[in-house]
């Protein structure tokens, strides 16, 4: 489900402010369309996760900057373990 | 039957609140979902930690729990969809990077060409994000404005900039990236902007900031003048009396801001004398007992 800015604010439970300072350390980086911001549902349990970071972890802003390059990695590097995964158990190794 | 909270945190019924904090925060750095991903059965337990510490972590519900009011079972807060369900999808998305192990496929043997192939010729593959760069004009970052930017292989794509856009901001168009292959879409272009610093105008937050000269008359006498504005010059009323450092404010008249509505401009005045020495000026201000009797600098600490 694709949405927009207020639905977004509604759904992650921020606040528009909050939401400037996250779009400003590029924390979240939402779809850009001519009529405005445009956010997945990936963008709003990204927003979930910063919030738990904060919130129930107290990891301060710098914290969270590094918290979230790690995890993108992360799951980067799973990504591209499934595929190499899906390739020795299909292919011709 | 839920378990005892207090079981479930690992910490004695006299524990303190920082205490329970600290046995939370410990067991969910272990369970949370978005820090294990690989990790099945973390979610179930971090559901139980997270329900426990919902009912220990508030004093009220505590002290309730404590006195047999409630017990820990029904209060499982709704549960969102934990980030990794989106980031390990099938069809992927833009936030996942390949910093972790991008050295790998540089290598020469035969795991490093199964990690390429898998990254570049999978079937079904969504394309690579595509990274700009492009530096807009100061007025244009206010007002918005209709950009091309030009690739490397010579296309060209518009990007529309946002009114009130900040310097450094990342525009993202969807399915402008790199094609997939398969059924994988096309990844996504960012980019991102650059405000060229003005030569009038800074900003700070949703205000604009301006230096204005005034001549000394206006100064003195007020009067009527002509400001910029970064969408149009607008007339300003200078109040008798004003000083240099004195700062104006045009409301509405800064930048857009993304709820609605708009920050405003202030303008800090700074008075000019004429370029070449005045006799008549000077004359008056030797014969000017009132301007010899002001000492600006009396009751100033420095």
């Amino acid at each position: 489900m694709i949405m927009g800015i207020q639905q977004f604010l509604t759904s992650s439970g921020i606040q528009m402010q909050t939401l400037e300072f996250w779009l400003e350390q590029e924390w979240l980086i939402p779809e850009q369309t001519a009529s405005g911001m445009r956010f997945s549902e990936t963008d709003v349990a990204r927003a979930h996760l910063i919030q738990s970071l904060k919130v129930d972890f107290g990891v301060n802003d710098e914290g969270i900057d590094v918290a979230l390059h790690l995890i993108d990695q992360l799951h980067g590097i799973r990504r591209a373990l499934a595929q190499v995964h899906e390739e020795m158990r299909g292919g011709s190794v | 039957m839920a378990s005892n909270p207090y079981d479930v945190l690992g910490v004695p019924s006299s524990a303190s609140a920082a205490d329970i904090q600290k046995a939370y925060r410990k067991l969910a750095k272990k369970l949370h979902p978005d820090l294990n991903p690989g990790n099945k059965t973390a979610e179930e337990k971090f559901k139980e930690v997270a329900a426990a510490y919902d009912v220990l972590g508030d004093a009220e519900k505590r002290k309730r729990f404590d006195n047999g009011e409630i017990d820990s079972s029904g209060t499982e807060q709704p549960q969102h969809r934990f980030y990794r369900d989106f980031a390990g999808a099938e069809e992927g998305h833009s936030y996942t990077s390949s910093a972790g192990f991008a050295d790998y496929t540089d290598e020469d043997d035969a795991f490093a060409e199964l990690l390429r192939r898998s990254r570049y010729a999978r079937a079904n593959r969504r394309g690579e994000d595509l990274h700009y760069r492009l530096a807009i004009e100061f007025v244009e970052s206010i007002t918005g404005a209709d950009k091309r930017v030009t690739l490397p292989d010579g296309g060209t794509l518009d990007v529309k900039i946002p009114p009130g856009l900040v310097d450094g901001q990342v525009l993202r168009l969807k399915s402008k990236g790199a094609p997939g292959a398969g059924k994988g879409g096309a990844g996504d272009a960012l980019i991102e902007v650059e405000v060229l610093p003005d030569r009038r105008f800074t900003r700070d937050g949703d205000n604009i900031f301006l230096e204005l000269p005034i001549s000394l008359s206006e100064a003195v006498l007020g009067g009527q003048v002509r400001v910029p504005t970064p969408t149009g010059d607008v007339t300003m009323s200078v109040p008798k009396g004003s000083n240099t450092g004195t700062t104006l404010r045009l409301r509405g008249k800064g930048a857009p801001r993304r709820g609605g509505g708009s920050g405003d401009e202030l303008v800090k005045l700074k008075i000019i004398l004429p370029k070449s020495p005045d006799p008549e000026l000077e004359a008056f201000v030797a014969n000017w007992g009132n301007g010899k009797n002001f000492n600006p600098r009396e009751g100033n600490a420095s």
